[in-house]
């Protein structure tokens, strides 16, 4: 990297927008906010956009909460107390000021309208907004250069995506130069890449911003009556007297190129599942591009296999730190921290969040478990929609989620 | 008649201002501070401010923030003896920034053009 690249890392102020309800991920984010839901074990949602960062040289991060931002809070001073304020460095963690307003923020243009006090207070040359609620590995570092050679005003990551997908994207038209011509928000009838029907240009909710254009723009969003939305509200505007491109994730992405959004519970499973088997399309052990989160201390995990009482096995699954697989059978999960699985269960399929006890002999299929529950011995999670729904949360494709802490008074139905 | 409530700490150029606002056929209310301009817009609904920021009590730009938060489009012209604040990002959401002067022409042509442009002007 040259002294000029340097120095465009260290005028990038980034902009992380923690603040989204996360209603789709209910009742996880029922205690916490979206980027605080725990993930692969010991990391939290947010870790992977925080070591993109990171990792990519930017060491300038403001993370703007909102709702329930306890836990988001307490994670990030645990966990990413790991700036030097001396060398220009830092994390911050900024609740809203209501100084330019008396309200929450309306939506993400809003949430950088009413903090323009820290724009003005930091004078940035370039804003890179992220969200905390993606899983992908990304060099921001070269979206940044891409976006200075172009003099661009703003530039905005893309990825692929297919015609199902779109309806949930803002899609993009671009020209021979990565010009974005033409946008739409979440459209019924999405425009695909030129010659390539069928593929279609998503953005990433990933913005480089020129500040000073930045703060024109949001101030005249302000002074509309909008949703005050980044895609919504600001782009389309933009691409018609401004220089937007577009950048193509796959140009950033470091390793294979992966990109999910973690906004349902049922991509909240899948991206789970994609961290295991062999070569997994998620690779959380990545010496190039280390992802970090907070640790607890904990002994190393430990399965059991007691001869002659039957096994104690864990296979094509994430075993965390302190867990305990006695005599059972965990298949294609995910193990967090401090998690115990008791003789004769069996755990497939499933994402099993710390401290969390699964009783003797109980069955868990396709389900999600939240911290510290404990599942009573001989259960069954996961093989009778009807049952399931019932008692807990239970989407279109199956999936079951039980919230965090959730009481089992009265054993269930399925104990012999 | 056209309401404008010019705030402005300083008691000899709130009398300036009004005079010569009157006899441009504008009805005009004063406030003295920040505090109590907020108060005033709420009550009396102006049509444009005309907003000092060096002010005590609370200075204009945190008033600004506070009036387009109750109205976002109410056009404020921020005037101020100093051009300094021109480039600081919290004087961008005024519609104009007009430096103090004992001749009012330019702030009385920047009244109409926004009157006259519904507001539309930006600063830049």
């Amino acid at each position: 990297m040259d002294r000029a690249q340097a120095d465009v890392l260290d005028n990038t102020l980034v902009v992380l927008l923690a603040g989204g309800q996360g209603e789709r991920l209910y009742p996880l984010t029922r205690d916490r906010a979206k980027p605080a839901v725990p993930f692969a074990g010991s990391y939290r949602i947010i870790d992977f956009t925080l070591s993109n960062a990171a990792n990519s040289g930017l060491r300038k991060i403001n993370v703007l909460t909102q709702y329930k931002s306890y836990s988001l809070q307490r994670h990030l001073q645990l966990g990413w107390n790991i700036f030097n304020y001396e060398l220009g460095e830092y994390l911050n963690v900024i609740p809203p000021q209501q100084r330019m307003a008396t309200m929450w923020y309306r939506g993400t243009a809003d949430a950088l309208f009413q903090n323009i006090y820290i724009l003005e207070r930091l004078r940035p040359t370039y804003v890179l907004i992220l969200s905390g609620d993606h899983l992908y590995k990304m060099d921001y570092a070269r979206l940044l250069h891409y976006h200075v050679q172009n003099a661009a005003h703003l530039t905005v990551a893309c990825i692929e995506v297919n015609r199902e997908e779109a309806s949930r994207f803002g899609i993009m038209q671009v020209d021979d130069e990565n010009r974005i011509v033409d946008f739409d928000e979440k459209p019924a009838q999405p425009k695909p890449i030129p010659g390539r029907p069928g593929a279609f240009l998503g953005s990433m909710g990933v913005y480089v911003f020129n500040t000073e254009e930045l703060v024109r723009q949001v101030i005249a969003d302000a002074k509309r009556d909008t949703a005050h939305d980044f895609g919504e509200n600001i782009l389309p505007g933009m691409i018609r007297d401004r220089d937007v491109f577009v950048y193509n994730f796959t140009d950033g992405a470091v390793g294979r190129p992966y990109w999910r959004d973690i906004g349902t519970l049922d991509a909240y499973w899948q991206a789970s599942m994609d961290l295991l088997g062999p070569g997994p399309s998620f690779e959380l052990a990545d010496t190039q591009w280390p992802l970090r989160t907070y640790q607890e201390q904990h002994p190393p995990a430990r399965i059991i296999s007691t001869q002659g009482t039957g096994d104690g096995v864990a296979a094509n699954s994430l075993v965390s730190a302190g867990a305990v697989i006695n005599n059972a059978r965990v298949t294609d999960s995910v193990i967090s921290p401090g998690v115990t699985i008791e003789p004769g269960a069996s755990v497939e399929g499933s994402v099993i969040m710390k401290d969390t006890v699964i009783g003797a002999r109980a069955k868990v299929r396709n389900t999600i478990i939240d911290k510290n529950v404990h599942i009573p011995a001989g259960a069954e999670i996961g093989f009778d929609p009807d049952t399931d729904r019932r008692r807990f949360t239970v989407t279109d494709s199956g999936l079951v989620v039980i919230p965090k802490e959730l009481p089992f008074e009265q054993p269930t139905e399925a104990v012999v | 008649m056209t309401k404008i409530l010019v705030v402005e700490d300083d008691k000899n150029q709130q009398e300036l201002y009004r005079q010569e606002l009157i006899e441009e056929g504008y009805e005009v209310d004063v406030a003295g501070d920040g505090r109590e301009a907020i108060t005033k817009v709420q009550e009396a609904r102006p049509d444009l401010v005309v907003l000092d920021i060096s002010m005590p009590g609370m200075d204009g730009i945190e008033a600004m923030g506070k009036i387009l938060g109750g109205d976002n489009r109410i056009p404020i012209i921020l005037n101020t003896a100093y051009s300094s604040y021109k480039d600081n990002f919290m004087t961008w959401s005024a519609d104009a920034y007009v430096i103090k002067s004992s001749d009012l022409t330019q702030l009385k042509n920047t009244i109409k053009q926004i009157l006259e442009s519904g507001g539309q002007q930006q600063t830049e």
